[in-house]
């Protein structure tokens, strides 16, 4: 089954539009929404969550429509939010307490697990915490509910390296489930890369690429040449190019790049930069 | 809807104590007030701007954004609302019954009649002020929603004044009211009731921005 189903989903604010986006997460899989600031990940998540409404299109949520009993479907659901939404008087305890009587799944020994697993302090209020720690209480709560499905806005951001590392650990164990998926929207696409089965590229609104990670780092390359060598290279191979007078960078189809051409893997970030500038060029 | 009620209670603890502590005052003080009626007035007032502070609070801490991602229907985020807010104001009702009994026994003036006249009045006062301010601040939002605030305060004067001529008309001039105040009682459950309505359907059609 699929986790999330997205058919051309339509959404305008003035001067904003998401246009005609496609996306399936499959279960037991994550998926990376990776897109520049204002590129409407967060409209997304929210249109997901009939947060908003959506102008046009489809959404199916663990094979149920989004807008029929969505507050149901909610009880599946992980989220955290780029701003966690905590309110700044509340500590870890009382938080619990209030999620207690929210989710009818929820279960405060997983909780307590995590919130030690976090550090997290049990009665120093919200407001006294860092943008880190705020986001380790958004995935507590997250996590702790029998969610099927987590939609992570932004979610690692502000985390010290090491914290960050313990979370996308904890993420990928919650995947080892096949009945559990994740949707991660990041602009930190290296926390993406060590995460995300799938990678959605996302631009002024646009769906430029949903594929399998692997498959795409395995199928394109970087070439590094001058721009005379990049000439033998035919232009339908190639995805998109930067050319400058010392030299040229060109993201190409690895099986059709003659022998002898230098070439490197290609990160997930370079990948969307390219993108991106190919786009708006 | 009992997370949502605990979570406001936790909130009034911490940031509205202050306004109980004024509402205890004001209570106190018309015990030994029986002309003025500002200072039994008032503390109705204070009770339904609770839940529009809560409300500030929310927005502030994008508690309102957060929620959207909870397992509640829009109508059980709106209605709590409602409920804490009545919870309060059924307080600070109960607490302006006893102390106006208390005040009038002091004065030996203990009328049942004026009594229940004195006290239909200030329902009728706490159900107008308690549904004039929310279906803006679903609206609109609390800065702009404030407007309504303004609004409120104006008409909870404007009340008080005609609530205490009223009163005095009454008592006085043993005008009588007694068709008047019940059909005033049930068309101020109304109004709140229509209030609650309508800020259930504008929350619905609200959006927040979105990056």
């Amino acid at each position: 089954m699929n986790a999330l189903e997205i058919k051309n989903l339509t959404k305008t604010f003035t001067g904003f539009k998401l246009d005609n986006l496609n996306l399936t997460l499959p279960s037991g899989c994550i998926m990376g929404l990776i897109g520049e600031n204002g590129a409407g990940k967060s409209t997304v998540i929210k249109l997901i969550l009939d947060i908003i409404h959506k102008e046009g299109g489809s959404i199916k949520i663990l094979g149920k429509d989004n807008e029929e009993s969505i507050n149901l479907t909610k009880e599946d659901i992980g989220v955290v939010l780029d701003e966690v939404g905590i309110p700044e008087c509340l500590n870890t305890k009382q938080v619990g307490k209030i999620m207690k009587y929210t989710f009818k799944n929820w279960d405060d020994s997983e909780y307590g697990r995590i919130i030690k697993k976090l550090s997290l302090p049990d009665d120093k209020p919200f407001k006294d915490f860092s943008r880190g720690m705020k986001m380790k209480l958004g995935i507590a709560i997250a996590m702790s509910h029998a969610s099927k499905l987590l939609l992570l806005d932004e979610a690692t951001n502000g985390l010290d390296p090491v914290v960050r590392d313990e979370v996308v650990d904890m993420f990928i164990e919650f995947t080892r489930d096949e009945n559990h998926a994740i949707l991660i929207s990041s602009h930190i696409v290296s926390d993406l890369e060590k995460l995300c089965d799938y990678v959605a590229f996302l631009h002024k609104g646009r769906l430029l690429l949903c594929e399998e990670k692997d498959r795409l780092l395995a199928e394109y390359c970087m070439v590094h040449c001058s721009s005379e060598q990049l000439k033998i290279l035919d232009d339908r191979f190639i995805k998109f190019k930067k050319v400058s007078p010392y030299g040229a960078e060109a993201v190409a189809l690895r099986s059709m790049v003659p022998a002898g051409m230098p070439v490197s893997p290609v990160s997930i970030e370079e990948l969307f930069v390219f993108m991106v500038k190919g786009d708006e060029e | 809807m009992k997370g949502l009620l605990l979570k406001d209670y936790y909130m009034t603890i911490k940031y509205c104590r202050s306004y109980l502590i004024i509402v205890a005052v004001f209570i106190l003080i018309s015990l030994f007030s029986n002309e003025n009626f500002f200072f039994i007035f008032y503390p109705c007032m204070i009770s339904t701007m609770l839940p529009i502070t809560l409300l500030g609070y929310d927005e502030r801490s994008k508690w309102n954004e957060y929620i959207g991602t909870l397992p509640y229907k829009k109508s059980q985020i709106v209605t709590e609302k409602y409920l804490f807010g009545l919870i309060v104001q059924l307080f600070v009702f109960a607490l302006i019954a006893v102390s106006r009994a208390v005040g009038m026994n002091i004065d030996g003036e203990f009328v049942w009649k004026d009594y229940i006249v004195l006290m239909s009045l200030v329902f009728i006062l706490s159900c107008v002020s308690s549904s004039v301010c929310l279906p803006f601040i679903y609206k609109l939002g609390v800065e702009k929603g404030r407007i309504a605030y303004y609004v409120l305060i104006c008409i909870v004067c404007a009340g008080g004044a005609v609530a205490t001529n009223v009163y005095t008309l009454e008592v006085q001039k043993n005008i009588s009211l007694n068709m008047a105040l019940p059909l005033l009682c049930v068309a101020g459950i109304a109004l709140y009731v229509l209030s609650w309505y309508l800020s259930i359907i504008f929350y619905k059609n609200r959006e927040y921005n979105c990056g």
